[in-house]
Parts: C-alpha cells; structure tokens; sequence
C-alpha cells in the first residue's frame, strides 16, 4: 500500500519546528503582551477593528437565521393576533399623546422662560435609530453589539436608549458594528437625579447580587430615598442628556453601622430584551469648552511690591 | 503502524475540510451565543472542541498558532477582553499536543474522560484572567462547560473521522 494512502502520515524525524513547549511560551507571552496592552493601555483597538472586519462576513452569515427566526416569530405574532397587545399599546399611547400634548405645550413655555433668562437654547439632539445584534457572550461583563458603526456615524461614548430609558453608552466603535456597555455593567457608572426629590447621585453597575440590576451609591444613611421612586438623569455628565429615566429604586438597606446606605434600583429600560434602540448624541459635543485655569498667583517675595 | 486493535485504518484527511470545519465550528459558536443561551456561563464552546480535535488528529496541520488565531478572533466577538480565549485556546493546543499520542489508544467514550481535564484547564485560565484583570467571577455555573465540551467529544469525533472513514473504492473484496 503506497504511504500517501494512510491517514497517519509518519512523523517528520527532522524540521518539526520549534519544540511544543517552546511555541507555548511564545504564544503565551504574545497572549499576555496583547492582554495587557488592551487592558492597560487601549493600545489594541486598530487589532480590534481589523479583526471585526474579518470577522463580519461569517458575523453576517451567522445572523440570517437569527434574523429569519425574528421575523419569522413577528410574522407569527401578528397572525395569531395581539388584541391584549393592541389595547394596551392603545391606552400606552393615549396617555403618552396628552403627555406629548403637555409637552408641547411645557417646551413653548419653557422657550419662554429660557429667553426671558437669556439662558443657552438646548438644541434638538439629532438620533440614529439602530438595532441590537446579540448580547456579548462574556458572562462576566454586560453589552450588547449594535448593527450600526462608525460608517453609519455614531460616535464613541453616544448614550443609547429605548422606549423606555437609558440602556447604556457606545463604548466601542467598528467599521459596521459598534458595542454598548449597559447601564447594568460593573463597570458602568451614571449620574442620576431623584426625580422626587431633585438629588444627585451616581448609580453604578451591579452584577454581584442580582443579575440586570444597579446600586445607587454614596447616599447618605439618612438620605431622603425612598422604594419606587424614579432616578433620571441628572445631565452633569457631558454625556447624558438630562431627564431620561434610567432606573426605579427596588430596595432601601440602611444599617445603623453604616454610613452609607445601600440601595438596589432595577433598570427602566429593558436591558435584556430590547430590539430597536435610539443613539443620542453625546452632550458633550456642544458644551461650553471648560474654561482656564486662573493663572497661579505667586506669593510676592518681599513683602508686597517689587 | 501500531494500531489499537479494532481500529479502523483512515484514509489522509483534506485540508480544505479542516478549515471549513473550524470556520463552521466558529459559526456554530457564534450563532449558538447569539441564538440559544445568550451569555450563560455553562455554555459549551464547540469551537475549542473541534479544535482540540483536530490538534489531536492533525499534529502537524493545526497547532497553537491557529488556536491563538481563533482565539483573538472569539475574543473580539464576544467582547471580552483581547487574548482571554487566545491564551486558553492556546494552553488547550498545548496540553492537546501533549496528549495526543495516548489519546488515539482509547475508543471514542474514554477519549471524553481523557479530555476532560484539558477543557477544565482551559476554562480555568479564562476565569483566572478575567479575575486578575478585575472583569469579575462568571459564576458557578462555568464548571458545567468543561463537562458539556466533554459530553460533544464522542459525535464531533464520529463527525469529523466520517469522511476518513470512506473507503476510495469500496466492492466486494476491498471493504477496508
């Protein structure tokens, strides 16, 4: 039987390479190299992009049956017919027409007042209207891939919402995709205001105890907070714009030998499930630049005068 | 050749058949992480089973180099941080080497318990770089992935040893 016919082709006695574990140490090193280098100093991202463009065929070919199975569902949905559906989106959007109809009304007065103040207009923030790929697989963090990217023009930390409220920032950009940190994320923080009380506060991530919730932390034990109320945000960020709910207080802790108390919110926006989403432009982009510095005043040698 | 014995001899693999099974593995992974379970930590990575299987069955083709390859490439997918997967698929290659000549002595159910160990170690290296590096602990339900990696062995292999199972031309006198 010729050799060529045998699936074990004998082993190359001479020119194998460098040894296994040689190559090991090599690759580990390069592994750790680039680790650090993300981790550390962002070094990585041109790598990053590159290999998303690489990866976005076989990304693109793996999504057909999702997005077959989505309309699919959708098609089926509408067959068998929502009536509970449609009613209660009727009602949702009875009541969110007079609030629209109030709004109309508070932005005209508000015009108003802010002329009268001779206060700074807010401008009409210009959005994108994108939709969620799929939830990053990396169970210890949260984000989630949107379809749109730097080609389409979306901006490196733009807040993203949904119907509801704030679902979290772009934190990183792609060519064609882009990824969104959510507000649930660990590593996540946002500034909010207690829309019952008007304080400030800054709600982190918290994945520890319960999975999609947040911590609102550095509240005083006595602080004036109470279970249900709404946390918006507060617009001292440069990032959010101000007054889009971000998320409902769920549990109050204060201990007597603590001086901060513990407060557990859930996210108003639906942070697992949501579909279509709206990227805002991030505030920043308009504000007034940050003034200077004052020049240091040097203590006069000398007594006062030279 | 030594040969366990009942084993069957192999027809020489097609290269092109190594690649297209990884890059469907990677399909497969992805579609399953977007399709089915999302980011559940006990979810069993096929790519680094048809992976460790093809460093066991073909040394000298596919290596450490590939594995590091796939990894960047899962690691950019998943949004994790860059050369998490990299550096465990890279110590599963490795390990895999190591092993390789003892597995093929054992049929395809002793194969799993044998591997089982390699798919621990790489999950382990995942969680303790994502620990040391602060992206936090997954959750216990990671110690179910290395045994559901282990569980695919037997059909994955069956799979990909069926096209060097056919015989060129088999008839009556030539079954091979």
């Amino acid at each position: 039987m010729a050799r060529a016919t045998l699936g074990r082709e004998p082993p190359a006695f001479f020119r194998q390479g460098p040894s296994a574990f040689s190559r090991l140490l090599v690759f580990t090193a390069l592994a750790l190299l680039v680790l650090v280098a993300d981790v550390r100093f962002q070094m990585m991202e041109p790598l990053r992009a590159a290999l998303s463009v690489l990866l976005y065929p076989v990304q693109w070919l793996a999504l057909r049956p999702v997005l077959l199975l989505e309309s699919a569902k959708s098609t089926l949905g509408a067959i068998t017919g929502n009536e509970g559906d449609l009613k209660s989106l009727r009602q949702q959007l009875a009541t969110q027409s007079h609030r629209a109809n109030l709004a109309e009304q508070l932005l005209l007065e508000n015009r108003r007042l802010r002329e009268l103040l001779h206060l700074q207009q807010r401008l009409e923030r210009p959005a994108l209207a994108a939709q969620v790929l799929y939830d990053a697989a990396d169970p210890s963090s949260h984000k989630v891939i949107l379809d749109k990217g730097e080609v389409q023009g979306l901006r490196l930390g733009a807040p993203v919402v949904d119907e509801f409220g704030v679902l979290g920032q772009v934190t990183r950009l792609f060519p064609r995709v882009s990824e969104v940190t959510l507000v649930t994320d660990r590593d996540h923080a946002i500034p909010v205001q207690n829309a019952r009380t008007g304080a400030r506060g800054v709600a982190y991530g918290n994945t520890s105890s319960h999975a999609d919730a947040l911590e609102l932390r550095f509240m005083a034990a006595n602080a004036d907070v109470a279970v249900g109320d709404l946390l918006t945000t507060s617009g001292v960020d440069g990032v959010y714009p101000p007054g889009l709910p971000v998320a409902r207080v769920e549990k109050v802790e204060r201990r007597t030998d603590a001086v901060f108390a513990r407060i557990y919110c859930v996210p108003v926006a639906l942070v697992a499930g949501a579909l279509q989403v709206l990227v805002l432009e991030p505030v920043g982009a308009d504000a007034p630049a940050r003034p200077e510095p004052a020049p240091e005043i040097k203590p006069a040698r000398n007594g006062g005068r030279r | 050749m030594i040969m366990r014995p009942g084993q069957r001899l192999l027809m020489p693999v097609n290269p092109g058949f190594v690649w297209l099974t990884l890059l469907l593995a990677l399909l497969v992974h992805m579609l399953a992480n977007m399709l089915l379970w999302g980011r559940a930590a006990w979810a069993p990575d096929l790519l680094s089973v048809v992976l460790v299987f093809w460093t066991v069955h073909q040394t000298r083709r596919v290596g450490m180099t590939v594995a590091f390859a796939a990894g960047l490439l899962v690691d950019v997918h998943q949004a994790s941080l860059l050369g998490q997967h990299a550096l465990a698929y890279v110590v599963l290659s490795y390990s895999a080497i190591m092993v390789h000549r003892r597995l093929r002595w054992f049929s395809e159910m002793d194969q799993a318990l044998q591997v089982f160990p390699l798919f621990a170690l790489a999950h382990a290296v995942e969680v303790l770089l994502s620990l040391v590096v602060g992206g936090g602990f997954p959750g216990w339900w990671v110690l179910l992935a290395p045994v559901a990696e282990a569980l695919l062995w037997p059909p994955v292999s069956l799979l990909l040893l069926a096209p060097q199972r056919r015989a060129p031309d088999p008839d009556e006198n030539r079954p091979l």
